[in-house]
C-alpha cells in the first residue's frame, strides 16, 4: 500500500514536471501577447501577475497588418494542400498496398527516405522552380510545395492502413456488383476515416507552420500567418507583444483542426475492428 | 448450352507458374457440389474463377447457359461466402445484407422484405442492428450467408466457409447449410478441405489435387470406389492404410499377400485380381473395416502389433505395425472392453482395395 502511494508521488511529480517543460513556453507566449511593451521589457520577468492589455490583439485585428488577409491566406494554403495531399497521397497508397509490381517494397519505404529531407535544402531549387513557372506571389506555389513535402509521409502512413484492410473485404463488395468507385468510396473509405484523420493532421501542421519556403516564394498579398509574423521584427526593435499575440492566434485554427480529426479517428477505431 | 455451371477447358496460370493444367467441371443446376482437396490444390482458385475474381488463362466458365468466362463478378448472377466472412465492419447486419441490393438499386420496400425473409431464416433478426464486431462467430458467419441469401443469386460460391468455427459449432452450421441448400434449391458451390464436410453436405464430390480433378463423384461413390491410391487415403477418417503385396492363387483360393498378412480375395474383386495377376499392388485397408472378432466368413485374420491404443467412446484407434509398416484400425468396442493390445484382429476381406502399385490407379 505505502510502496503504491510513494510510486504514484514519483509518477505524478514526473509527471507535471514533463508538463511545466512543455507548457512553460506556452505559457510565456501567452502571457506576453497580453503585456504592454514596458511590462514585456521589464527586467525582473513577470510570469504572471500583470495587469493585461488586448492592446497587442487590437493592433493586429485592427491594425496595418491586414490578420484577415494573411489568416485567409493561411487557411487557403493548408485546406488546399491537405486535400491535396489526401487526394492523391490516398491513391497512391492505395496503388502501392494492392496492386502488385516490381520494386513495390523498395517503393513504400523510399517514399520516407524523400521524407528526410528538410525543407530548407529545397528552398533554392523551389525558388527557381516557381520562379520558372511563374508562380511567384501566387499560393499555389506554396500549395503545390507543401504537398509535396507531406505526400511521401502521407502515402507510408496510409499505406500501411490500407495494407490492414483484407482484400476479401473489397472482393466480397466486388461480387455484391460494386464498382472499382464504389469499393473505393463505400467500403474502403469509412474504414480509413482514422488514417485519413491522422494524415490530415500531419500535413495541415506542416502547411501551416512552414516558414522558409513561405518567406521565399510569397508576396505582399500572398504571405501566410508565419511570414506575416515575422514583419514585427522591425528595424526599431522586436514587438515581442504583438508577435506573441499573433503566435496566439496562429494555435487556434490547428487546435479546432486536430479537435476535428481527432474525433474522427476515434470513429475510424470503433468503426474498423476489422478481424474478429 | 446447358443450365448450371461449366468449366471447359480451364487453365490458370500464374505467371510461369500453372496452377491448375486443364479443368473440366459440370455442375447441375440445384446441385450442391464440393471441391475438396489439400491446400495447394487448385479449389480456391476454381472458385474464384467461378466467382470472376481471377481471370481464366484459358478456356471458357458457362453459369446458367451464359458464357460468362470474361465478365465481371457483378454480371455472373453469384454469390459469395468468404472464410473471413468479410463482413463490412462499418455497416450493421443489416446493412451488410442489403448492400448488393442497395448497390442494384433495388425499391426500399423490397430491400427491407428481403433482408427480413433473410433474417428470419437465419434467426438474425435480434441482431439487425448490430455491428459485425459484436456478434459471435457464428452469428458472423450466418450474416456472410444471410448476405447471399438476400441476393438469392443464381449460384451460391462458398470458399472454406466453416473453417473459422469450432467444432461444435462447424457440426450445426453444416447442418443449417444442407437446409439452405434444400430451401432455396439453388446451385452450390462449396470449397473446403475437410472431407468430412464435405462426406456430409454433398451431391457430388470433386477431389482435386495439384491442380487436377482425381474423381467426381457422389460421397458414396469415392468412398467405395476411390480410382486411385490419392482419393483412397484422402477420404475417409483415420486414413486408409496402404501396404504393398502380391497376388497369388486363382479362383476362390486367390489371396494378397505382404510382409505379415495374407488376406483372400472376395467374390467382388476377382475378376480386378485375376486381370492384375502380374502387377505388383498396393492394397489398401480402411481403419473402420478391423474388427476384433469375424462378424461372418468374409472376415480373415490379420495380426497386428499394437503400439498406441486410444479410447475414443465408440471404438478404439490402434496405431498398430505390419510387417515393420504402420497401420490404423478402428475397432468398435463394447464399454467394458479394456485398451487393446497386440494380437489377431479381423479384417472385412469384402471392404478391400486394390490399387496398382506403379501408377496408384484403382485396379
Amino acid at each position: 500500500m505505502k510502496n503504491e502511494t510513494t510510486r504514484y508521488i514519483y509518477y505524478y511529480t514526473a509527471l507535471i514536471l514533463l508538463a511545466c517543460i512543455s507548457l512553460a513556453p506556452i505559457w510565456v507566449m501567452i502571457s506576453t501577447s497580453f503585456k504592454d511593451e514596458v511590462t514585456v521589457q521589464s527586467s525582473t520577468p513577470l510570469w504572471f501577475f500583470f495587469v493585461p492589455t488586448f492592446q497587442n490583439y487590437a493592433d493586429i485585428l485592427t491594425g496595418r497588418g491586414k490578420f484577415d488577409l494573411y489568416l485567409m491566406n493561411s487557411i487557403i494554403v493548408g485546406v488546399s494542400a491537405t486535400f491535396l495531399t489526401l487526394f492523391i497521397g490516398g491513391f497512391c497508397a492505395y496503388a502501392l498496398a494492392r496492386a502488385r509490381f516490381v520494386g513495390r517494397g523498395f517503393l513504400a519505404n523510399a517514399t520516407l527516405l524523400v521524407r528526410m529531407v528538410p525543407p530548407a535544402v529545397v528552398a533554392v531549387p523551389a525558388f527557381a522552380f516557381v520562379t520558372l513557372t511563374g508562380l511567384d506571389n501566387d499560393l499555389a506555389a506554396l500549395v503545390f510545395l507543401y504537398t509535396a513535402i507531406s505526400l511521401p509521409f502521407a502515402i507510408w502512413l496510409l499505406f500501411g492502413f490500407y495494407k490492414q484492410i483484407p482484400v476479401e473485404l473489397e472482393e466480397a463488395a466486388v461480387v455484391d456488383g460494386a464498382t472499382p468507385l464504389q469499393v473505393f468510396f463505400r467500403v474502403l473509405m469509412p474504414l480509413m476515416t482514422s488514417g485519413y484523420a491522422v494524415a490530415a493532421i500531419f500535413t495541415f501542421r506542416i502547411a501551416w507552420n512552414e516558414f522558409i519556403l513561405a518567406l521565399l516564394l510569397t508576396g505582399r498579398n500572398t504571405r501566410t500567418l508565419p511570414v506575416a509574423t515575422a514583419g514585427f521584427l522591425t528595424e526599431e526593435g522586436v514587438e515581442w507583444g504583438r508577435i506573441m499575440a499573433m503566435g496566439t492566434l496562429i494555435v487556434i485554427p490547428p487546435l479546432i483542426f486536430t479537435f476535428f480529426a481527432a474525433k474522427q479517428i476515434i470513429a475510424g477505431m470503433t468503426a474498423g475492428a476489422v478481424k474478429g | 448450352m446447358e443450365r448450371g455451371v461449366t468449366l471447359r477447358n480451364v487453365v490458370k496460370a500464374f505467371g510461369p507458374v500453372t496452377i491448375i493444367p486443364e479443368l473440366n467441371l459440370d455442375v447441375a443446376e440445384g446441385e450442391f457440389v464440393v471441391l475438396v482437396g489439400p491446400s495447394g490444390c487448385g479449389k480456391s482458385t476454381t472458385l474464384r474463377m467461378i466467382a470472376g475474381l481471377e481471370k481464366v488463362t484459358d478456356g471458357t466458365i458457362s453459369i446458367a447457359g451464359r458464357d460468362v468466362t470474361w465478365e465481371r463478378p457483378k454480371q455472373r448472377d453469384i454469390a459469395m461466402v468468404f472464410q473471413s466472412y468479410a463482413l463490412y465492419p462499418h455497416m450493421n447486419v443489416a446493412q451488410n445484407m442489403s448492400f448488393a441490393l442497395r448497390l442494384a438499386g433495388a425499391p426500399k420496400a423490397e430491400i427491407e422484405e428481403r433482408v427480413t425473409r433473410a433474417a428470419n431464416m437465419l434467426e438474425l433478426t435480434p441482431y439487425l442492428d448490430r455491428r459485425p464486431k459484436d456478434l459471435s462467430g457464428g452469428q458472423r458467419q450466418r450474416v456472410a450467408m444471410g448476405r447471399a441469401v438476400v441476393r438469392d443469386a443464381y449460384c451460391f460460391l462458398f470458399d472454406e466457409p466453416l473453417s473459422n468455427l469450432d467444432a461444435k459449432l462447424r457440426a450445426s452450421m453444416r447442418t443449417e447449410l444442407a437446409l439452405l441448400h434444400k430451401r432455396l434449391g439453388r446451385t452450390m458451390i462449396y470449397v473446403t478441405h475437410d472431407q468430412i464436410e464435405a462426406m456430409t453436405m454433398a451431391d457430388r464430390i470433386v477431389i482435386m489435387h495439384e491442380g487436377i480433378v482425381q474423381q467426381v463423384g457422389t460421397p458414396k461413390e469415392v468412398y467405395n470406389s476411390p480410382v486411385n491410391t490419392f482419393v483412397a487415403t484422402f477420404i475417409g477418417s483415420p486414413s486408409m492404410t496402404l501396404l504393398e503385396a502380391d497376388l497369388s492363387g486363382t479362383g476362390a483360393k486367390m489371396a494378397v499377400q505382404g510382409d505379415g498378412f495374407k488376406l483372400p480375395i472376395s467374390a467382388r474383386q476377382r475378376k480386378q485380381a485375376e486381370a492384375a495377376k502380374n502387377k505388383k499392388v498396393l492394397v489398401g485397408l480402411r481403419p473402420e473395416h478391423f474388427a476384433v472378432e469375424a462378424l461372418n466368413k468374409d472376415f480373415a485374420p490379420i495380426d497386428l502389433k499394437v503400439k498406441v491404443s486410444e479410447y475414443i467412446g465408440s471404438s478404439q484407434f490402434l496405431a498398430a505395425d505390419v510387417g515393420g509398416k504402420s497401420l490404423t484400425a478402428a475397432v468398435e468396442v463394447g464399454p467394458e472392453a479394456e485398451l487393446l493390445g497386440d494380437g489377431q484382429y479381423f479384417f472385412d476381406t469384402r471392404r478391400l482395395y486394390l490399387f496398382d502399385r506403379e501408377s496408384g490407379e484403382a485396379l
